[in-house]
């Protein structure tokens, strides 16, 4: 098998390596893993809470090319939307931009659940944060 | 369709269904893999690894039975024995031979025997993942992970201090905290590895006692194995990725 040169490009340089903090109530966190390859993907995206469009995204998967790839492309796609946007991103598109194999299909759905996983870590702060925002004043 | 109308006959026969046609080459009844009246090797039939031992589809199996009778059909079907003025006796002989390999490999090992037995109800891991993808973007709901949230923490864990080890072991360095660390990790991953492998045990009289009994039943000890097999799948790639590094 061999990758797509869209996917080369994205290994060797990805985009948005990095992580931030967890704690933030800013911040959504997203960690997700596939059994079959034993890849594991951490996805983040920080959210601004008055317009909901994500500033920010950064990743960290251990996994393979097609793995890697596929979550640096969804933080490029990821940032700049907002969260509904965002949760409208399907694995096909990934598929299809990066021209994965059949083999490689559950790396696109990887990156989908990481990005989904990130939003409903986000909004589950956001229902929690506020109450312990207004206790804190 | 075949060959030879005087072949048709044993083609179709699955191996435990027992005797039930002639042999190709005396005409007597025939057992499975070999005719027990002149010993001759016989066309093999399409059947799973369970049936080609003459099993049914349990878990539970006795595992020394199975190694006698795997001696046992190796030496009667080798090809060597076999085909002398016949060639497709000598065919007949080499593919139930391959076949016996491949049933005798995956039933032997208590992971592979699980896996191959839910894959014969239908179960494809991916598939599973894919359709739970589909599900929660259509829904709206959060997708529930086959790999729990505490243990996928451990996984990002462990693998970023492989990475640092990697990078150490590049530039001719060795942390030896770092490594004992690792080891340490290595060594809670394998005997998680037993615990799930156990677990996995304890689903299996239940398992060849529910496919009799009902379909929800079945679900149940289904998915809890397919969770416990998806478990002990991630962490058997994580020990070999450990084992990879330590051996830079």
């Amino acid at each position: 098998m061999s990758y797509s040169d869209k996917v080369i490009d994205h290994y060797n340089n990805p985009r948005n390596v990095g992580s931030m903090d967890k704690g933030s109530s800013e911040v959504g966190t997203g960690l997700v893993g596939a059994p079959e390859c034993g890849d594991v993907m951490k996805l983040q995206i920080k959210v601004n809470p008055q317009t909901s469009i994500i500033e920010d995204a950064k990743f960290k998967t251990f996994g393979c090319g097609s793995a890697i790839a596929s979550s640096s492309l969804a933080t490029e796609w990821v940032k700049g939307k907002t969260v509904e946007e965002a949760l409208a991103i399907k694995n096909t598109e990934i598929v299809k931009e990066l021209s994965l194999p059949p083999v490689k299909i559950h790396c696109s759905v990887l990156a989908e659940d990481a990005i989904r996983a990130a939003i409903h870590d986000w909004k589950k702060k956001q229902e929690t944060a506020k109450p312990v925002a207004v206790a804190a004043q | 369709m075949h060959m030879n109308d005087q072949f048709d006959t044993g083609m179709v026969v699955l191996a435990n269904s027992g005797p039930t046609s002639a042999c190709w080459s005396c005409g007597e009844m025939r057992a499975a893999h070999f005719c027990t009246s002149c010993g001759k090797v016989q066309p093999p039939a399409p059947a799973d690894h369970f049936s080609f031992f003459g099993l049914p589809r349990k878990l539970d199996l006795d595992v020394a039975r199975l190694e006698r009778d795997f001696y046992e059909l190796s030496r009667k079907l080798h090809p060597d024995l076999h085909g002398v003025t016949d060639t497709r006796e000598q065919e007949w002989s080499l593919e139930q031979t391959s076949k016996l390999n491949d049933a005798y490999r995956t039933l032997k090992d208590p992971i592979g025997r699980t896996r191959y037995l839910l894959s014969l109800e239908g179960v494809e891991l991916e598939e599973q993942s894919k359709a739970a993808t589909e599900k929660a973007r259509s829904t709206g709901q959060m997708k529930q992970q086959v790999v729990p949230p505490d243990l996928l923490e451990d996984v990002f864990e462990l693998n970023m201090q492989l990475e640092e080890l990697r990078v150490q072991k590049k530039m001719g360095e060795d942390d030896p905290a770092l490594l004992e660390e690792i080891g340490k990790q290595k060594l809670a991953l394998e005997a998680k590895q037993d615990v799930l492998l156990s677990e996995l045990k304890g689903y299996w009289e239940e398992w060849d006692s529910a496919a009799e009994i009902d379909d929800s039943g079945r679900t149940r000890v289904r998915d809890k194995m397919v969770d416990l097999l998806n478990r002990r799948n991630y962490i058997r790639n994580l020990v070999r990725d450990v084992n990879k590094v330590l051996e830079m």
